[in-house]
Protein backbone atom coordinates (compact mmCIF):
# COMPACT_ATOMS: atom_id res chain seq x y z
CA UNK A 1 0.00 0.00 0.00
CA UNK A 2 1.50 3.51 -1.00
CA UNK A 3 0.40 7.04 -1.17
CA UNK A 4 -0.43 8.24 -5.06
CA UNK A 5 1.61 9.90 -7.43
CA UNK A 6 1.27 13.48 -8.85
CA UNK A 7 -0.10 11.51 -11.87
CA UNK A 8 -2.34 9.51 -10.37
CA UNK A 9 -3.91 12.06 -8.15
CA UNK A 10 -4.56 14.05 -10.72
CA UNK A 11 -6.34 11.09 -12.74
CA UNK A 12 -8.43 10.14 -9.77
CA UNK A 13 -9.44 13.77 -8.38
CA UNK A 14 -10.41 14.72 -12.80
CA UNK A 15 -13.03 11.75 -12.68
CA UNK A 16 -14.33 12.11 -8.97
CA UNK A 17 -14.78 16.14 -10.21
CA UNK A 18 -17.20 14.66 -13.07
CA UNK A 19 -19.62 13.79 -10.49
CA UNK A 20 -18.76 16.66 -7.99
CA UNK A 21 -19.06 20.50 -7.53
CA UNK A 22 -16.31 22.77 -6.10
CA UNK A 23 -16.98 21.08 -2.45
CA UNK A 24 -14.50 18.41 -3.55
CA UNK A 25 -12.02 19.54 -0.80
CA UNK A 26 -13.76 18.91 1.69
CA UNK A 27 -12.68 14.88 0.76
CA UNK A 28 -9.02 15.73 1.77
CA UNK A 29 -9.69 18.32 4.10
CA UNK A 30 -9.39 17.33 7.72
CA UNK A 31 -12.55 17.12 9.05
CA UNK A 32 -13.32 19.14 12.14
CA UNK A 33 -13.63 17.14 15.08
CA UNK A 34 -12.15 14.99 18.53
CA UNK A 35 -8.39 15.25 17.64
CA UNK A 36 -6.09 16.58 20.42
CA UNK A 37 -5.72 20.01 18.96
CA UNK A 38 -9.25 20.53 18.38
CA UNK A 39 -8.49 19.30 14.71
CA UNK A 40 -10.13 16.14 13.39
CA UNK A 41 -8.99 13.29 11.43
CA UNK A 42 -7.47 13.88 7.63
CA UNK A 43 -8.75 11.67 5.07
CA UNK A 44 -6.17 10.30 2.59
CA UNK A 45 -6.12 7.80 -0.25
CA UNK A 46 -3.66 4.78 -0.68
CA UNK A 47 -3.45 2.87 -3.65
CA UNK A 48 -3.14 -1.21 -2.91
CA UNK A 49 -1.81 -3.05 -6.59
CA UNK A 50 -4.09 -1.04 -8.37
CA UNK A 51 -7.02 -0.34 -6.27
CA UNK A 52 -7.56 2.90 -4.75
CA UNK A 53 -8.86 3.46 -1.20
CA UNK A 54 -10.13 6.19 0.82
CA UNK A 55 -9.83 6.06 4.58
CA UNK A 56 -8.62 7.77 7.88
CA UNK A 57 -4.68 8.71 8.35
CA UNK A 58 -4.96 6.63 11.36
CA UNK A 59 -6.30 3.85 10.02
CA UNK A 60 -3.67 4.25 6.94
CA UNK A 61 -0.75 4.27 9.44
CA UNK A 62 -2.13 1.09 11.54
CA UNK A 63 -2.11 -0.78 7.56
CA UNK A 64 1.41 -0.17 7.46
CA UNK A 65 2.24 -3.05 9.48
CA UNK A 66 0.32 -5.91 7.41
CA UNK A 67 2.81 -7.22 4.33
CA UNK A 68 1.52 -5.96 0.81
CA UNK A 69 0.85 -9.17 -0.41
CA UNK A 70 -1.42 -10.37 2.59
CA UNK A 71 -3.40 -6.56 2.60
CA UNK A 72 -6.66 -7.05 0.62
CA UNK A 73 -8.81 -4.28 1.36
CA UNK A 74 -8.54 -0.97 3.98
CA UNK A 75 -10.97 1.64 4.02
CA UNK A 76 -13.57 2.46 1.23
CA UNK A 77 -12.80 1.27 -2.35
CA UNK A 78 -12.99 3.94 -4.31
CA UNK A 79 -12.46 2.65 -7.63
CA UNK A 80 -9.02 0.97 -9.77
CA UNK A 81 -6.72 2.09 -11.98
CA UNK A 82 -6.67 0.37 -15.82
CA UNK A 83 -3.47 -0.93 -17.16
CA UNK A 84 -3.59 2.27 -19.61
CA UNK A 85 -3.61 4.34 -16.38
CA UNK A 86 -7.27 5.55 -16.97
CA UNK A 87 -9.46 5.43 -13.59
CA UNK A 88 -12.39 3.65 -12.89
CA UNK A 89 -15.07 4.69 -10.13
CA UNK A 90 -16.71 1.25 -8.59
CA UNK A 91 -19.83 1.30 -6.98
CA UNK A 92 -18.20 1.59 -3.34
CA UNK A 93 -17.64 5.28 -3.82
CA UNK A 94 -21.05 6.28 -3.97
CA UNK A 95 -21.17 7.54 -0.16
CA UNK A 96 -17.92 9.06 -0.50
CA UNK A 97 -19.16 11.49 -4.13
CA UNK A 98 -23.15 11.30 -3.17
CA UNK A 99 -22.82 14.06 -0.73
CA UNK A 100 -20.64 16.72 -3.02
CA UNK A 101 -22.48 16.10 -5.88
CA UNK A 102 -22.99 18.52 -8.77
CA UNK A 103 -25.95 17.41 -10.06
CA UNK A 104 -28.87 15.35 -9.02
CA UNK A 105 -31.39 13.31 -10.72
CA UNK A 106 -34.33 11.89 -8.56
CA UNK A 107 -36.57 8.87 -10.19
CA UNK A 108 -39.51 7.70 -9.32
CA UNK A 109 -40.59 4.31 -7.39
CA UNK A 110 -41.71 2.86 -10.50
CA UNK A 111 -37.82 3.51 -12.49
CA UNK A 112 -36.23 2.35 -9.37
CA UNK A 113 -36.40 -1.60 -9.95
CA UNK A 114 -35.52 -1.09 -13.36
CA UNK A 115 -32.65 1.37 -12.78
CA UNK A 116 -31.21 -1.18 -9.83
CA UNK A 117 -31.21 -4.15 -12.53
CA UNK A 118 -28.75 -2.76 -14.93
CA UNK A 119 -31.02 -0.69 -17.09
CA UNK A 120 -30.25 3.07 -18.06
CA UNK A 121 -32.67 5.85 -17.04
CA UNK A 122 -35.47 6.29 -19.60
CA UNK A 123 -37.31 10.14 -19.54
CA UNK A 124 -40.57 8.33 -17.85
CA UNK A 125 -38.93 7.40 -14.65
CA UNK A 126 -37.79 10.90 -14.09
CA UNK A 127 -39.25 12.55 -11.10
CA UNK A 128 -37.09 15.47 -10.35
CA UNK A 129 -33.42 16.77 -11.99
CA UNK A 130 -30.82 19.69 -11.45
CA UNK A 131 -31.44 22.20 -14.40
CA UNK A 132 -28.67 23.22 -15.88
CA UNK A 133 -26.88 19.98 -16.72
CA UNK A 134 -25.25 19.65 -19.25
CA UNK A 135 -25.07 16.25 -21.93
CA UNK A 136 -22.49 13.90 -20.93
CA UNK A 137 -21.91 15.17 -17.48
CA UNK A 138 -21.46 12.99 -14.58
CA UNK A 139 -25.12 12.65 -12.44
CA UNK A 140 -25.93 10.98 -8.92
CA UNK A 141 -29.26 9.57 -8.87
CA UNK A 142 -31.52 9.11 -6.05
CA UNK A 143 -34.76 7.76 -4.92
CA UNK A 144 -37.57 9.87 -3.91
CA UNK A 145 -36.82 9.40 -0.38
CA UNK A 146 -32.91 10.54 -1.00
CA UNK A 147 -31.20 7.53 -1.29
CA UNK A 148 -28.63 7.67 -3.36
CA UNK A 149 -29.04 4.61 -5.88
CA UNK A 150 -25.90 4.93 -7.80
CA UNK A 151 -24.47 6.88 -10.55
CA UNK A 152 -24.52 7.69 -14.56
CA UNK A 153 -23.44 9.96 -17.29
CA UNK A 154 -26.43 12.46 -18.51
CA UNK A 155 -27.47 11.57 -22.64
CA UNK A 156 -28.83 14.50 -22.84
CA UNK A 157 -29.27 18.34 -21.54
CA UNK A 158 -31.86 18.82 -19.36
CA UNK A 159 -33.21 21.54 -21.74
CA UNK A 160 -33.58 18.78 -23.90
CA UNK A 161 -34.31 16.20 -21.85
CA UNK A 162 -37.89 18.13 -21.12
CA UNK A 163 -38.41 17.58 -25.16
CA UNK A 164 -37.69 13.81 -25.13
CA UNK A 165 -40.30 11.11 -25.62
CA UNK A 166 -40.92 9.04 -22.21
CA UNK A 167 -38.99 6.35 -23.68
CA UNK A 168 -36.24 8.36 -24.44
CA UNK A 169 -32.44 7.42 -22.57
CA UNK A 170 -31.95 10.57 -20.06
CA UNK A 171 -29.33 9.01 -18.15
CA UNK A 172 -26.96 6.23 -19.19
CA UNK A 173 -26.11 4.23 -15.96
CA UNK A 174 -22.46 3.34 -14.76
CA UNK A 175 -23.17 2.00 -11.10
CA UNK A 176 -25.82 0.86 -8.77
CA UNK A 177 -26.13 0.12 -5.89
CA UNK A 178 -27.84 -2.95 -7.24
CA UNK A 179 -24.56 -4.04 -8.27
CA UNK A 180 -23.90 -4.61 -4.58
CA UNK A 181 -24.84 -8.50 -4.46
CA UNK A 182 -23.43 -9.15 -7.83
CA UNK A 183 -19.89 -7.14 -6.34
CA UNK A 184 -19.92 -9.47 -3.55
CA UNK A 185 -20.10 -12.56 -5.28
CA UNK A 186 -17.44 -11.50 -8.09
CA UNK A 187 -15.30 -10.33 -5.10
CA UNK A 188 -15.69 -13.73 -3.41
CA UNK A 189 -14.71 -15.68 -6.95
CA UNK A 190 -12.07 -13.75 -7.90
CA UNK A 191 -9.76 -13.76 -4.36
CA UNK A 192 -11.19 -16.66 -3.05
CA UNK A 193 -9.81 -15.71 0.21
CA UNK A 194 -12.30 -13.25 1.37
CA UNK A 195 -13.71 -16.80 3.72
CA UNK A 196 -15.03 -14.98 6.60
CA UNK A 197 -16.94 -12.51 4.16
CA UNK A 198 -19.04 -16.12 4.27
CA UNK A 199 -20.57 -15.23 6.96
CA UNK A 200 -21.71 -12.16 6.03
CA UNK A 201 -24.99 -12.14 4.21
CA UNK A 202 -25.17 -9.30 1.80
CA UNK A 203 -26.19 -6.61 3.45
CA UNK A 204 -23.86 -6.95 5.82
CA UNK A 205 -21.05 -5.97 3.46
CA UNK A 206 -22.93 -3.32 2.49
CA UNK A 207 -23.01 -1.80 5.75
CA UNK A 208 -19.19 -2.49 5.96
CA UNK A 209 -18.73 -0.68 3.10
CA UNK A 210 -20.81 2.16 4.02
CA UNK A 211 -19.03 2.34 6.79
CA UNK A 212 -15.59 4.74 7.09
CA UNK A 213 -13.53 1.56 7.10
CA UNK A 214 -12.64 -1.78 7.56
CA UNK A 215 -9.11 -3.56 7.39
CA UNK A 216 -9.56 -6.74 5.73
CA UNK A 217 -6.82 -9.51 5.62
CA UNK A 218 -6.34 -12.93 4.95
CA UNK B 1 98.70 -32.75 -23.34
CA UNK B 2 97.53 -31.80 -26.85
CA UNK B 3 99.74 -34.04 -28.84
CA UNK B 4 98.66 -37.42 -26.36
CA UNK B 5 95.11 -36.42 -27.23
CA UNK B 6 95.36 -36.21 -31.33
CA UNK B 7 97.27 -38.99 -31.59
CA UNK B 8 95.03 -41.37 -29.11
CA UNK B 9 92.21 -39.48 -31.39
CA UNK B 10 93.99 -41.11 -34.83
CA UNK B 11 94.74 -44.34 -33.39
CA UNK B 12 91.05 -45.19 -32.64
CA UNK B 13 90.16 -43.92 -36.01
CA UNK B 14 92.73 -45.68 -38.09
CA UNK B 15 91.62 -48.99 -35.92
CA UNK B 16 87.79 -48.59 -36.58
CA UNK B 17 88.47 -48.26 -40.40
CA UNK B 18 90.64 -51.01 -40.64
CA UNK B 19 88.49 -54.20 -38.26
CA UNK B 20 84.86 -53.29 -39.66
CA UNK B 21 85.17 -53.53 -43.54
CA UNK B 22 81.72 -52.48 -44.16
CA UNK B 23 78.93 -53.03 -41.22
CA UNK B 24 78.13 -49.49 -41.27
CA UNK B 25 76.22 -47.50 -44.55
CA UNK B 26 78.25 -45.57 -46.58
CA UNK B 27 75.80 -42.80 -46.36
CA UNK B 28 76.84 -42.65 -42.83
CA UNK B 29 80.27 -42.60 -43.31
CA UNK B 30 79.61 -39.96 -45.71
CA UNK B 31 77.63 -38.14 -43.93
CA UNK B 32 80.01 -37.88 -41.07
CA UNK B 33 83.08 -37.20 -43.32
CA UNK B 34 80.86 -34.20 -44.39
CA UNK B 35 79.58 -32.97 -41.45
CA UNK B 36 83.70 -32.57 -40.17
CA UNK B 37 84.35 -31.34 -43.92
CA UNK B 38 81.93 -28.75 -43.64
CA UNK B 39 82.31 -24.92 -43.96
CA UNK B 40 80.40 -23.18 -41.45
CA UNK B 41 80.36 -19.41 -41.81
CA UNK B 42 81.96 -17.94 -38.93
CA UNK B 43 79.04 -17.43 -36.29
CA UNK B 44 77.96 -14.19 -35.94
CA UNK B 45 77.26 -11.92 -33.12
CA UNK B 46 73.43 -11.59 -32.15
CA UNK B 47 72.13 -8.52 -31.63
CA UNK B 48 69.40 -7.96 -29.36
CA UNK B 49 67.44 -4.88 -30.56
CA UNK B 50 66.41 -2.40 -28.09
CA UNK B 51 62.84 -1.86 -26.86
CA UNK B 52 62.59 1.45 -27.53
CA UNK B 53 63.22 0.56 -31.61
CA UNK B 54 60.43 1.01 -33.99
CA UNK B 55 59.77 -2.64 -34.97
CA UNK B 56 59.51 -3.75 -30.92
CA UNK B 57 56.90 -0.49 -30.68
CA UNK B 58 54.88 -1.40 -32.97
CA UNK B 59 54.08 -4.90 -32.25
CA UNK B 60 52.85 -3.67 -28.85
CA UNK B 61 49.03 -4.10 -28.22
CA UNK B 62 47.45 -0.22 -28.81
CA UNK B 63 45.22 0.73 -26.19
CA UNK B 64 40.97 0.91 -26.94
CA UNK B 65 39.55 3.88 -26.17
CA UNK B 66 35.72 3.62 -25.48
CA UNK B 67 33.55 6.74 -26.88
CA UNK B 68 32.71 8.11 -23.83
CA UNK B 69 36.77 8.61 -22.78
CA UNK B 70 37.17 9.95 -25.84
CA UNK B 71 34.97 12.89 -24.60
CA UNK B 72 33.60 13.29 -29.03
CA UNK B 73 30.81 15.26 -30.02
CA UNK B 74 27.57 13.09 -30.27
CA UNK B 75 26.84 13.82 -34.11
CA UNK B 76 24.45 11.71 -36.48
CA UNK B 77 23.85 9.77 -33.39
CA UNK B 78 20.20 8.27 -32.94
CA UNK B 79 19.18 8.02 -29.37
CA UNK B 80 15.89 6.98 -28.27
CA UNK B 81 13.73 9.04 -26.40
CA UNK B 82 12.81 6.57 -24.29
CA UNK B 83 16.20 5.75 -23.20
CA UNK B 84 17.73 9.31 -22.37
CA UNK B 85 16.91 10.22 -18.96
CA UNK B 86 17.27 14.05 -17.74
CA UNK B 87 20.45 14.15 -15.47
CA UNK B 88 19.96 15.38 -12.26
CA UNK B 89 16.30 14.18 -11.79
CA UNK B 90 15.58 12.19 -8.80
CA UNK B 91 14.39 8.19 -9.47
CA UNK B 92 11.33 6.79 -8.84
CA UNK B 93 7.83 8.13 -8.34
CA UNK B 94 7.04 11.39 -6.55
CA UNK B 95 4.19 10.82 -4.35
CA UNK B 96 1.66 13.56 -2.94
CA UNK B 97 0.74 13.15 0.62
CA UNK B 98 0.68 15.88 2.25
CA UNK B 99 -2.40 18.23 2.30
CA UNK B 100 -1.27 21.36 0.59
CA UNK B 101 0.17 19.73 -3.02
CA UNK B 102 -3.53 17.64 -2.79
CA UNK B 103 -4.86 20.83 -2.44
CA UNK B 104 -3.47 22.44 -5.38
CA UNK B 105 -3.73 18.89 -7.82
CA UNK B 106 -7.90 19.63 -6.79
CA UNK B 107 -7.90 23.13 -7.38
CA UNK B 108 -6.18 22.30 -10.81
CA UNK B 109 -8.91 20.04 -11.47
CA UNK B 110 -11.53 21.78 -10.90
CA UNK B 111 -10.84 25.35 -12.24
CA UNK B 112 -10.22 22.82 -15.28
CA UNK B 113 -13.56 20.77 -14.77
CA UNK B 114 -15.56 24.14 -14.44
CA UNK B 115 -14.23 25.24 -17.28
CA UNK B 116 -15.03 22.76 -19.74
CA UNK B 117 -18.61 22.92 -18.06
CA UNK B 118 -18.80 26.13 -18.44
CA UNK B 119 -17.78 25.63 -22.49
CA UNK B 120 -20.31 23.04 -22.59
CA UNK B 121 -23.27 25.56 -20.95
CA UNK B 122 -21.96 28.28 -23.49
CA UNK B 123 -22.32 25.80 -26.60
CA UNK B 124 -25.55 24.39 -25.48
CA UNK B 125 -27.00 27.64 -25.06
CA UNK B 126 -25.87 28.51 -28.77
CA UNK B 127 -26.95 25.72 -29.78
CA UNK B 128 -30.66 26.12 -28.49
CA UNK B 129 -30.51 29.68 -29.60
CA UNK B 130 -29.79 28.73 -33.10
CA UNK B 131 -32.54 25.91 -33.28
CA UNK B 132 -34.92 28.17 -31.61
CA UNK B 133 -34.27 30.84 -34.09
CA UNK B 134 -34.52 28.06 -36.82
CA UNK B 135 -38.06 27.04 -35.18
CA UNK B 136 -38.87 30.55 -35.59
CA UNK B 137 -37.89 31.37 -39.19
CA UNK B 138 -39.73 27.74 -40.12
CA UNK B 139 -42.52 28.75 -38.34
CA UNK B 140 -42.69 32.56 -40.13
CA UNK B 141 -42.06 30.43 -43.42
CA UNK B 142 -45.09 27.95 -42.69
CA UNK B 143 -47.22 30.95 -41.86
CA UNK B 144 -45.97 32.67 -45.15
CA UNK B 145 -46.83 29.84 -47.07
CA UNK B 146 -50.13 28.69 -45.64
CA UNK B 147 -51.16 32.71 -46.11
CA UNK B 148 -50.07 32.52 -49.72
CA UNK B 149 -51.98 29.13 -50.05
CA UNK B 150 -55.21 30.66 -48.51
CA UNK B 151 -54.87 33.70 -50.91
CA UNK B 152 -54.91 31.42 -54.00
CA UNK B 153 -57.83 29.26 -52.19
CA UNK B 154 -59.52 32.51 -52.07
CA UNK B 155 -59.25 33.83 -55.61
CA UNK B 156 -59.67 30.65 -56.86
CA UNK B 157 -63.47 30.53 -54.83
CA UNK B 158 -63.51 34.06 -55.76
CA UNK B 159 -63.15 33.11 -59.14
CA UNK B 160 -65.43 30.53 -59.40
CA UNK B 161 -68.35 32.69 -58.28
CA UNK B 162 -67.66 35.43 -60.43
CA UNK B 163 -67.62 33.18 -63.46
CA UNK B 164 -70.74 31.35 -62.11
CA UNK B 165 -72.99 34.59 -61.92
CA UNK B 166 -71.86 35.82 -65.17
CA UNK B 167 -72.31 32.28 -67.34
CA UNK B 168 -75.98 32.35 -64.89
CA UNK B 169 -76.19 35.69 -66.02
CA UNK B 170 -75.71 35.35 -69.93
CA UNK B 171 -77.64 32.42 -70.03
CA UNK B 172 -80.46 33.54 -68.94
CA UNK B 173 -80.26 37.24 -71.51
CA UNK B 174 -79.89 34.49 -74.05
CA UNK B 175 -83.03 32.25 -72.80
CA UNK B 176 -84.76 35.27 -72.34
CA UNK B 177 -84.21 36.70 -75.80
CA UNK B 178 -84.71 33.28 -77.52
CA UNK B 179 -87.87 33.13 -76.32
CA UNK B 180 -88.96 36.19 -77.11
CA UNK B 181 -87.83 36.16 -80.67
CA UNK B 182 -88.83 32.92 -81.84
CA UNK B 183 -90.52 29.97 -80.88
CA UNK B 184 -89.21 27.56 -83.26
CA UNK B 185 -91.45 24.85 -84.53
CA UNK B 186 -90.68 21.36 -82.78
CA UNK B 187 -89.92 18.99 -85.40
CA UNK B 188 -92.08 15.97 -84.79
CA UNK B 189 -92.28 12.63 -86.24
CA UNK B 190 -96.00 11.38 -86.59
CA UNK B 191 -97.18 7.97 -87.12
CA UNK B 192 -99.74 6.76 -89.87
Amino acid sequence: MRSLTEEETKTLFTKIANYTGSSLSQLVAPTTGDGPNGEGERMVFRIQKDRVFYMPLKLANLAVSIPRASLLSVGTMIGKFTKTGKFRLALTSLDVIAPHARYRLWIKPNGEMPFLYGSNVVRAHIARWSEDAPEHSGCIVYSMDDTPLGFGVTARSTAEIRKLDPTAIALFRQADVGGYPFHHLKEHHLNGKLEFMESLDVNTKVILHFGVGFLCIK
Amino acid sequence: MAPTKGSSKGASSGGAKGSKPSSLSSASRVSKSSKKNVKRPPPKEMKTKARTEKENLAKKKKRVYTEAELNLPKLNTITPVGVVKPKGKKKGKTFVDDEEGMMTILAMVNAEKDGQIESKMIKARKLEEIRDARHKEMEARQAVKSKKLEAVKDSIRNAKKGKGSDEKSSEASTSAKGAKSSKPKRKSVSFA
